[in-house]
């Protein structure tokens, strides 16, 4: 009786819950301590950001507890307008393989990592800043059927109309009203007014942590390459859900430093490292795996075009007349118009911000990366490839997963294009 | 220096600074006369000569006059005058492009002084529905057309001498010009003859629609306008010109947003380098609201005289780093 006891007492069962923290957590400080200690000197303020992603995903931590959590499954849902009612949005997109694995049970085998990874998730209950209503962009299709199934686990899921082309003046009024309607829900919810005031305060900053990333960017355009692109895909995920007003003061403080590190002429990789413009499917922490794979392959990321970071910052708001209803037109149509996501019928504003980023940021090459099942991704690839030798610019098509599995495969495919890109400067000098 | 100058241009304040300008040039187009200023009768713009304190009159005027004129007379020795009219037209009209309505036109700007008005009480604007806006923007064609055609048939007697200067009748900135300077005598129906019963009926309708049109939406008028019209003509003529670069846009729509004349080419046309549109006013808001370094410019010959830079945008939306919130700093274990 007593020995049994005692044995109780040695072995406790894991709960699932705690199995799939302690997988998280592995799965996430393995790729903390590879930024940390994997490449050349990551900047001082960069330490803010680990220690973020370390205490979350590894520590569990909540950050939240005081304020209500607005859920969003994509980026089309204005965080201005949770700002201003004082929620904090809380976005949902995961890179989590052991959530990747708990959302295959409920969602098709060829499904998409990242919304098996999300669904898994919210599936689990098993969140640190649970988010108390979510709101969810009808975007592509297993994001839109995603939100009926995770409503089906018991969370507060609304819809926001979002149409598929974005050309046609229809498109603009209807997102215009499918984001009125969201904040008149969200208002309500909130018990709270959107005002002239509240609006116009959270417009003005997210424009500043908007520039702050601008000016990060700014960076990568020179020779001198102050920060890794995972790094810099840390910061921009970081703004997924941490602390607005925290994100401003380390993301100032890394301006700084990478200010200094410009000064004394400080690259973060080699000499004739290629630079790379990164496009696809959202690299979402801790699924880094492919960035890792470029820039351990002697490639620099200077700049993507995904919506885990670029997107999120790019596009800003004008208004003429400081209006409510001005600003939330305003916010709805940048949303709408400037978004390059593949969701849409025609997308040549996509293949124009690559081939821009790559003149701006004087790439050598791109590389896309499509989850497998991520079927506009995988959809628009020949198009894109397409412009892209027309314009000369060579260019890298990848397919993976959240699996650990095919690193061999895929890291001799990105270096023998990091070498080729390399061979193609030494022949032009 | 030179890139310091650029950036101090391409940071300015551009509302201040073109309400200032607007400023003095309606106190000059509307008030000049009082001391004895006058820049001739072939201005492009609506400086009504109907208010006699006027610096200056629009060109609308002597080219109905001259047109109207026997078709003998036109096709003989008066053409010349009318092509020399143009060509004064031209003169004044190349140095500011349809920058003369958005900074100049003290109708324009009178305008604008409404909008200020309805903003300041709190109520929101109008817009066109794109198939409103589609249909409604031939309108100043047609006005145009009456401009130059309603002449044109008295010259060859095909109208009576009552029909004279027909568009001025209906001319809304004939009533409301004089005004400013105290003169209501417009403000009637002149019964005279029908023909002009009709026409003065009509032009205090226009005033009444102008009155409440730019109270609620945004350069009301300037979309019926046949100057505008006219401009456009020959707006590629001109030193200046408003450009994008199209590969720099990201279609955001912020300049669509702020556009008072809702052009919606200037968001969406990544093509064209030459956006300047018929319903333009040149005010320049667009570039101002535009966060993209370089995506639009206004230029003077080949030279970026104001570009939308990031910078810029940053200052003049009132981008600034929050004030902190102690409250809201982040505890760490």
């Amino acid at each position: 009786m007593t020995s049994i006891q005692e044995h109780k007492q040695k072995h406790k069962i894991e709960t699932p819950n705690e199995k799939q923290n302690r997988h998280k957590a592995m799965e996430a400080i393995k790729v903390l301590n590879t930024l940390k200690e994997g490449f050349k000197e990551p900047p001082k303020a960069m330490s803010y950001f680990y220690d973020l992603f370390e205490e979350v995903y590894c520590h569990q931590k909540a950050l939240h507890t005081d304020k209500v959590k607005v859920g969003t499954m994509c980026i089309q849902i204005p965080s201005e307008i949770i700002y201003a009612l004082d929620g904090v949005p809380i976005r949902l997109c995961n890179g989590f393989y052991t959530d990747d694995e708990i959302g295959s049970d409920l969602l098709p085998q060829k499904a998409c990592p990242l919304v098996k990874a999300s669904v898994g998730h919210l599936s689990s209950k098993n969140l640190t800043d649970k988010p108390d209503m979510i709101y969810s962009p009808t975007t592509c299709d297993q994001k839109t059927k995603a939100g009926t199934l995770i409503s089906s686990f018991g969370y507060d899921v609304v819809d926001v109309d979002f149409p598929r082309t974005k050309e046609s003046e229809i498109s603009r009024e209807f997102f215009r009203r499918s984001i009125r309607d969201f904040s008149v829900d969200l208002s309500h919810k909130m018990g709270r007014k959107l005002t002239k005031k509240n609006l116009r305060a959270s417009i003005s900053k997210i424009g500043y942590a908007q520039s702050l990333y601008h000016r990060l960017s700014e960076f990568r355009k020179s020779k001198i390459v102050p920060i890794l692109g995972n790094d810099m895909f840390i910061v921009t995920n970081a703004f997924f859900f941490d602390k607005l007003d925290n994100w401003i003061e380390a993301t100032e403080k890394l301006v700084q430093e990478l200010e200094q590190r410009v000064k004394e002429n400080l690259h973060v990789a080699g000499k004739v490292s290629p630079r790379i413009v990164y496009t696809g499917s959202p690299p979402i922490f801790p699924n880094y795996k492919i960035p890792l794979i470029i820039e351990d392959s002697d490639a620099i990321i200077v700049a993507d075009e995904t919506c885990s970071s670029n997107r999120m910052f790019n596009d800003r708001v004008a208004v003429d007349e400081w209006f409510v209803n001005d600003m939330i037109d305003s916010l709805a149509d940048k949303y709408l118009k400037a978004c390059t996501c593949p969701v849409f019928s025609k997308n040549d504003d996509r293949i124009r911000r690559i081939i821009e980023l790559v003149r701006s940021h004087n790439a050598d090459g791109v590389i896309y990366q499509a989850f497998a099942g991520c079927t506009v991704y995988e959809l628009e690839q020949r198009s894109v490839l397409e412009a892209m030798e027309k314009e000369g610019i060579s260019i890298l098509y990848i397919e993976s997963d959240y699996s650990p599995s095919q690193h061999g495969q895929l890291s001799t495919r990105v270096e023998a294009f990091v070498e080729s890109l390399k061979i193609k400067n030494r022949n032009r000098k | 220096m030179k890139s310091k100058l650029k950036r101090i241009i391409n940071n300015m304040n551009l509302a201040r600074v073109r309400f200032s300008i607007q400023l003095i040039s309606f106190a000059l187009f509307v008030y000049g006369g009082y001391f004895a200023i006058y820049l001739g009768s072939k201005l492009p713009i609506f400086a009504c000569p109907y208010n006699g304190k006027s610096a200056g009159a629009c060109f609308l005027i002597p080219l109905q006059h001259q047109l109207s004129m026997p078709a003998q007379i036109l096709l003989g020795g008066a053409g010349i005058a009318v092509i020399f009219g143009i060509l004064t037209f031209l003169f004044w009209f190349i140095f500011l492009n349809k920058a003369w309505c958005g900074y100049v036109c003290p109708f324009g700007t009178f305008q604008d002084w409404l909008t200020y008005l309805r903003k300041s009480i709190g109520i929101r604007y109008s817009t066109y529905t794109q198939h409103q806006f589609e249909k409604l923007s031939k309108i100043k064609y047609i006005l145009l057309a009456i401009v130059v055609l309603v002449p044109l048939l008295i010259g060859v007697g095909a109208l009576g001498g009552e029909w004279g200067a027909a568009f001025c009748q209906i001319c809304p900135a004939r009533i409301i010009s004089p005004t400013f300077s105290g003169d209501f005598s417009q403000w009637t129906i002149d019964f005279s003859t029908k023909t002009s019963m009709v026409l003065t009926a009509i032009g205090m309708v226009f005033a009444g629609l102008f009155l409440i049109g730019s109270f609620v939406k945004k350069r009301f008028f300037c979309f019926f306008c046949p100057m505008s019209a006219l401009h456009y003509i020959f707006s590629k003529f001109s030193f200046v010109q408003l450009r994008k670069d199209g590969s720099k846009c990201t279609r955001c729509g912020d300049c669509y947003a702020v556009c008072d004349m809702q052009i919606k080419d200037i968001a969406d046309d990544v093509v064209s380098t030459e956006i300047l549109r018929d319903d333009c006013i040149l005010c320049l808001k667009c570039v101002a609201a535009c966060p993209e370094d370089d995506a639009l410019h206004f230029d003077i010959f080949k030279l970026k005289a104001f570009s939308s830079t990031k910078e810029g945008f940053e200052k003049r939306m009132g981008i600034a780093k929050p004030k902190g919130d102690a409250h809201d700093k982040h505890t760490r274990a």
